[in-house]
């Protein structure tokens, strides 16, 4: 609970009804998309405006609270959960798009816009926002800057950094800084470019320039049916190698075709095949016909059983219906799912593929893995239930070797869900002291006094000893049961 | 001061040598083969060069991945004809010398008109080895093509101009080499070719890159020429060059195809040699003929007798870009014409930067606009960094 | 079935394994209504659910003004059903907890008030001949023009506007009373019980009419269903589970009773709870097969006919927009019938409306009982429709087309609202389809 003062403030800064402070209200921010964390913050805050915005930070601040941004809580990461009662600043409300400006090709925004209606705005001028993530429907650009998210298509066309062309950000002082804006060179350090991806702990974006691509006009959608996931591997490295460059390259394994084959949701994957990879080209419609070609090619010789694909939309769709239904459809046979986001190289797939699966087994969990194979991004989703202690335990252990194995295989911890609090404490496998200390004074620069989403991306037992005495350590442990109301 | 540069070979001297500079409150500059010395102001007279040209090995090249790690002196050309043979390439076209470093490509951050299809510079250095002001050697980011573990170090010191650290080595990410590659050249008189180059910004041709250039400098009897280049399959390329030709309802003066327009495209990238005034004047790609118009009006007076000044746009991005030798010249009308220029810029939204001038110029009309609000931010990253300033000062 | 069985716990326990479908990914709220309005998750689907979850975990009381408020705030439109890649059936588990909030805390009296007078034929009756004689003296209209200015629909001004907007539409002749001849030659199709519903018998009897003479020119047989009685959708969606099983339970015995190939629904509300009597029924061994049989038959008027062809009328030159019911798009997945429907009536300009398959705020009581949301989600609807350049409103479902019918007049709009059957029945009788007359010439096949 915040002090009856500061609720007051903040009711005359955003309007009573914008201020959340009923504690069974506040039940339903205490997690993200990552339901295994869970912290009821101490308030709720839906802000309109930038100044608004402003104005909060600086009331929490003086309050001595912590602030954590929310978009639309879809991140996988517990990036924003509020941890130590801290009041969570929601974007839900900042949702205009402020203009779009189609000779340029760029829009600007308020952070809460969600994704894909970006896209549904532009369309009307013929072009298109490219970064997106699976989640496009929901999420917001707010979050996906705070995350540097990436997408299916970010293959061919690159993550969110690319087109975010210019940012307005509120910082823990209270005071607002603009960063970029298309048409200037911002010469100098790249504070935008920094920005991105900081998780919500440089302070809270407020207005967000993008640039816009124009709609491609033709798409050719293919599936590979393969019965060694290894095969399907050697396809996606032989098409890259052959200089093809296919806007999106995705691998659903056996275990996720299953699932979904099982489900409501059946797509009509063969269940008894060990991988199905979808690969799209986009483009102009000549050339199109030709790269499918090519890529059909280089299936069937690395062993696929047959490839399929779509002539129109509707074909388009029901190709990508079990990429695009897995998480949904592994949610129905497992209460619990924790989403690993490892990168690897690309050549190191098959043999970190078949890693995976033998700790899945030695740890007697279903480990089901559907990712973004172009780019080497894994998304391996360990099945479970939270009721079950030990198999928690088990999940637990499970994750962090599968970490463990990827960063030795040359990867990296996060390819685009962020650290969070899930991950903060697999940090020291990429970094070393140097590193984190480097870190903990970047996210000083902008926050000395470490208000704005503390607890996230750097583990605190890094934190070097000078900096922020009475900060309280927050926990990064998995919930194992409900937490106490 | 060729002679007093410090080569280091390794990551662990380099520490060795800002270690003992910090320690003897003397100053070092970062360069790379020193190509391209001075640039943008934010060198400063005094001080030890140190040059990363020893640190030039291939650290990891998985062709399959796609991405490459080298020491940051390594070479562009040298590295190109690595990659080269596996129809590789590193689409860095940002104005310098062929025969310039990978770190001080990355360290000096701009980019040239292929970021369009490609993105920045910055979008495509994955990971970075650095050896910062204070004497800590960092790696940051990592070698994979997806990375959002922790804060983008990577960005700061891309772009940081040996202000931070410095790079002692670099991972990238590669591209195929398209299959075709062409180049289109449209000429015209000055606004012709303005008014085609706006055609072709709103077009839905996957172009590449386009380019204004002044028709001398490429043998037209014309006043402009605008370059058009298209990369990719053989079959996108073709329908592409006909749908360009269509919307700008004209033949090409020339077209080249792919030697050709490589080579051309090479030759392009070291345009602003010999030059000693490099102005940068950037503004929305609809604004390009506000933009183009006070880019000519600094030439003309930049010009002075001998007329060898010039310009070029990168019409995609809406940066137009002047050049001049300036043998001889009034330093304090050349100001005034370039702060009207930036007067007028900013007046649109854009800006106007120094990326070379006469220090008398470049001090008096200032090497950027101002960037005040982000002074107080930029200044606690350089002393995160760098807080005895042993290396080039912070940037503006 | 008993009402022992039909417990708490047990409500609870199956709230648990609906539950647990949700992933918290998050991809429903933009589609709800409430939560783009209010922008707080505890009115969105995720967080009712997760409200409910609470509940089932024992975190929080059903009692709690959390759940009372949030839970009552959802205008159970189903917005969120289809695009939940986890398919969590959002409408059950809502009926669900609204049974259980209401356990834990009396239904407000308006609620309630309003839940006995649709559930109890004798006391409908008289409420709605009541509406009706009061709509025949003009007062509501008048009140209505006199009252429409600026402010959102709601409270009294909007219940008399409802009533103003539930007459039929000028311009259009009222149709010839009777039911329509079945078209000469026809090939006798399937046979058709028709649902008169408590609200359509009551105020939109003519729109029953309408639904029989459209469906007897496309060759089916209307079947009379004497024994039938309200649907129960509006108490199982306030969370009166009992009442609604009784009246499920009544009603598919008469329509067992008539043996009928279809169940025709004209209004979509009732349609999607009657294609969930098996679900409603299904701890009750005795009827749970038999509901499920009945609701495998229930068909919206545009899907029946969609399937075939249908028969074209004659030219209406207007522009049209159409407003998909909730119930129709959401519950039911009924998208392209009322289209193909649409297409059946030449020179009919259909025009596309924003936020066509938003709810329009009417749910059911809902503009009666939260009076400021309803009155803002039915605000936007009016003005999207405002905004199409339509001259005439279709949608299909009664309740939508009083709300939004009141909130148009509110606006001072003139656009009126009609079912879709109500269109098509004028585009047949100007083809002279019902007794040989014809304005325009000959029905004929598309
Ligand atoms: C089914 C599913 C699929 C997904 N697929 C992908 C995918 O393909 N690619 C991908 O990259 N991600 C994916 N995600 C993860 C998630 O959707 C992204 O991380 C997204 O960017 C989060 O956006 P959000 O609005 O939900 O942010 P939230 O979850 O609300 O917040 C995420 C972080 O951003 C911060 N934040 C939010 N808004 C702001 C702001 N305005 N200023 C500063 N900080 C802010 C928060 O503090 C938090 O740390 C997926 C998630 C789900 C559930
Ligand atoms: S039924 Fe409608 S109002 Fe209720 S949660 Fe779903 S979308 Fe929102
Ligand atoms: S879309 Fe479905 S699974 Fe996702 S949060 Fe909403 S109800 Fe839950």
């Amino acid at each position: 609970m915040i002090p009856g003062r500061l609720t007051k403030e903040l009711a005359r800064i955003c309007g009573r009804d914008a201020v959340i402070v009923d504690r069974d209200r506040l039940l339903v921010y205490e997690s993200d998309a990552l339901t295994a964390y869970r912290h009821r913050p101490g308030a709720v805050v839906l802000p309109r405006t930038t100044e608004e915005v402003r104005r909060t930070v600086q009331a929490v601040v003086r309050h001595g609270l912590p602030i954590v941004p929310r978009g639309a809580g879809t991140g996988l990461s517990g990036g924003a959960v509020a941890l130590n009662g801290a009041v969570v600043i929601g974007t839900a409300r900042m949702n205009r798009i402020l203009a779009i400006d189609a000779p340029n090709r760029r829009a600007v925004l308020q952070p809460g816009v969600i994704n894909a209606e970006l896209s549904a705005a532009a369309a009307v001028y013929g072009l298109y926002y490219a970064p997106d993530p699976s989640s496009q429907t929901a999420c917001t650009i707010g979050g996906n800057v705070a995350e540097n998210s990436g997408g299916p298509h970010c293959l061919k066309y690159g993550v969110t950094s690319r087109y975010v062309t210019g940012l307005t950000v509120v910082l823990a002082d209270g005071s607002v800084v603009k960063a970029g804006g298309q048409g200037r060179e911002a010469p100098g350090y790249d504070l935008a470019g920094l920005f991105l991806g900081s998780e919500g702990c440089f302070g809270i974006a407020t207005e967000i320039e993008v640039g816009l691509l124009p709609v491609p006009e033709g798409v050719r959608t293919l599936l590979g049916i393969f019965d060694r996931i290894e095969d399907a591997g050697r396809a996606v490295s032989d098409i890259i190698s052959a200089g093809l460059l296919p806007a999106a390259m995705e691998i659903i394994d056996g275990p996720t075709i299953r699932a979904v084959e099982d489900s409501v949701f059946a797509a009509g994957y063969p269940t008894d095949a060990e991988a199905a990879l979808v690969i799209e080209f986009d483009g102009l419609e000549a050339g199109l016909d030709h790269e499918a070609e090519r890529a059909t090619h280089f299936c069937l010789r690395a062993g696929a059983r047959e490839v399929r694909s779509a002539r129109d939309e509707e074909e388009r769709l029901a190709l990508w219906k079990g990429r695009k239904k897995a998480f949904g459809a592994m949610g129905r046979i497992a209460p619990d799912l924790l989403v690993q986001d490892a990168t690897v190289p690309r050549t190191t797939l098959p043999a970190i593929l078949k890693g995976i699966s033998e700790i899945g087994k030695r740890y007697n969990l279903i480990v089901a893995n559907v990712f973004h194979a172009g780019d080497g991004n894994l998304h391996p989703n360990i099945l479970f239930d939270r009721r079950d202690r030990d198999e928690l335990e088990r999940v637990e252990h499970a994750s962090k070797e599968i970490m463990q194995l990827c960063v030795d295989a040359g990867g990296t911890i996060t390819g685009e869900h962020g650290v969070g609090l899930d991950k903060k404490h697999h940090m020291p496998l990429i970094y070393g002291p140097d590193e984190l200390d480097t870190m903990w004074g970047i996210r000083r620069v902008f926050d000395p006094g470490a208000v704005m989403n503390p607890g996230k991306v750097l583990p605190e037992e890094t934190e070097p000893l000078h900096a922020n005495p009475g900060q309280d350590p927050a926990s990064g442990e998995l919930v194992g049961a409900p937490a106490p109301a | 001061m060729n002679n007093q540069a410090l080569t280091p070979e390794s990551t662990a001297e380099t520490r060795e040598i800002v270690l003992a500079a910090r320690a003897a409150g003397s100053r070092l500059l970062p360069a790379g083969r020193r190509t391209w010395p001075g640039a943008g102001g934010w060198t400063r007279d005094g001080g030890t060069t140190v040059s990363t040209s020893r640190l030039d090995a291939v650290h990891h090249y998985e062709p399959a991945d796609l991405t490459l790690t080298a020491g940051a002196g390594i070479g562009l050309d040298r590295l190109a004809r690595i990659v080269g043979p596996n129809r590789q390439w590193l689409p860095f076209d940002a104005p310098g010398s062929s025969a310039g470093t990978l770190g001080a490509a990355v360290a000096s951050g701009t980019s040239g008109p292929l970021r369009n299809r490609y993105g920045a510079t910055r979008d495509n250095v994955l990971g970075l080895e650095v050896v910062t002001g204070d004497g800590r050697s960092l790696r940051i980011g990592g070698r994979v093509v997806k990375n959002v573990a922790g804060y983008d170090l990577v960005r700061l010191f891309t772009g940081s101009r040996g202000s931070l650290g410095i790079i002692t080595r670099v991972s990238v990410r590669l591209f195929p080499i398209p299959e075709a590659d062409e180049t289109l050249l449209f000429a015209g008189g000055p606004s012709e070719a303005v008014s085609m180059a706006r055609t072709v910004c709103t077009s839905e041709v996957p172009v590449a890159a386009a380019e204004l250039v002044e028709g001398e400098e490429v043998g037209a009897d014309r006043a402009m020429v605008l370059a058009v280049r298209l990369l990719g399959g053989p079959r996108e390329v073709e329908e592409s060059r006909r749908r360009i030709r269509a919307a700008l309802g004209t033949e090409p003066w020339r077209a080249l195809d792919d030697g050709g327009s490589r080579r051309f495209h090479a030759a392009r990238i070291g345009w602003e040699e010999g030059a000693s005034l490099v102005a940068r004047l950037a503004a929305l790609p609809d604004r390009i003929d506000a933009a183009v118009a006070a880019a000519r009006a600094c030439a003309t007076r930049a010009n002075g007798a001998q007329g060898s000044a010039a310009i070029t746009a990168d019409v995609l991005q809406g940066l137009v870009r002047v050049r001049a030798a300036l043998p001889d010249f009034d330093p304090t009308r050349l100001a005034e014409t370039l702060a009207t220029a930036r007067r007028e810029m900013e007046a649109l939204g854009g800006s106007l930067t120094l990326s070379h001038a006469p220090p008398q110029v470049g001090a008096r009309v200032g090497w950027t606009g101002s960037r005040r609000e982000t002074a107080a931010l930029t200044d606690r990253i350089k002393a995160l960094f760098d807080p005895d300033s042993v290396l080039a000062p912070r940037c503006p | 079935m008993s009402a022992a069985a039909d417990s708490l716990a047990h409500a609870v326990k199956e709230q648990e394994e609906g539950l647990l479908n949700c992933v918290h990914c998050g991809f429903c709220l933009p589609a709800c209504p409430t939560y783009r309005r209010l922008g707080d998750e505890a009115d969105s689907p995720r967080g009712r659910l997760h409200l409910m979850r609470a509940v089932v975990e024992g975190r929080l009381d059903p009692g709690s003004e959390a759940f009372q408020t949030h839970i009552g705030r959802c205008l159970g439109c189903r917005a969120c059903e289809p695009v939940c890649p986890s398919g969590v059936e959002y409408g059950n588990l809502l009926e669900l907890a609204r049974h259980v909030g209401g356990e834990a805390r009396r239904l407000s009296l308006l609620t309630r008030l309003l839940l006995r007078v649709f559930g109890t034929e004798w006391l409908a009756r008289p409420a709605m001949f009541a509406g009706r004689a009061a709509r025949a003296t003009g007062i509501p209209a008048l009140v209505t023009r006199l009252l429409a200015g600026s402010a959102p629909p709601r409270g009294p001004r909007l219940g008399l506007a409802m009533l103003a907007a539930s007459g039929p539409m000028r311009g259009l002749r009222a149709a010839p009373a009777g039911s329509g001849s079945p078209r000469p030659g026809a090939a006798a199709r399937a046979t058709v019980g028709l649902l008169t519903g408590c609200v359509q018998a009551g105020l939109f009897s003519r729109v029953n009419e309408a639904t029989a003479r459209v469906l007897e020119a496309n060759g089916y047989q209307i079947v009379p269903v004497d024994a039938q009685g309200c649907c129960g959708a509006l108490h199982a969606h306030a969370g009166d589970l009992e009442a609604a099983r009784a009246m499920a339970r009544r009603n598919v015995e008469a329509f067992e009773a008539a043996g009928v190939d279809y169940l025709a629904m004209n209004a979509s509300g009732c349609g999607a709870a009657m294609a969930e009597y098996g679900s409603l029924l299904s701890h009750d061994p005795a009827m749970r097969d038999r509901a499920a049989a009945i609701a495998g038959r229930v068909r919206d008027v545009s899907e029946l006919l969609a399937a075939c062809g249908p028969l074209r009328g004659s030219a209406v030159r207007m522009k049209a927009t159409w407003d998909a019911p909730c119930h129709l798009v959401h519950a039911q997945r009924v998208s392209s019938p009322p289209q193909t429907v649409l297409d059946a009536v030449p020179e009919l300009e259909v025009l596309p409306l924003a936020g066509a398959t938003e709810c329009c705020g009417g749910a059911g009581i809902y503009g009666l009982t939260h009076p400021h949301l309803g009155g803002w989600i039915g605000g936007d609807k009016v003005r999207s429709v405002v905004e199409s350049g339509a001259d005439i409103l279709v949608t299909g479902n009664p309740g939508c087309m009083m709300q939004i019918g009141a909130g148009l007049r509110l606006a001072g709009s003139g656009v009126p609202v009609l079912h879709l059957v109500e269109l098509l029945d004028e585009s047949y009788r100007r083809a002279g389809l019902y007794h040989g007359e014809s304005d325009h010439g000959n029905g004929s096949r598309p």
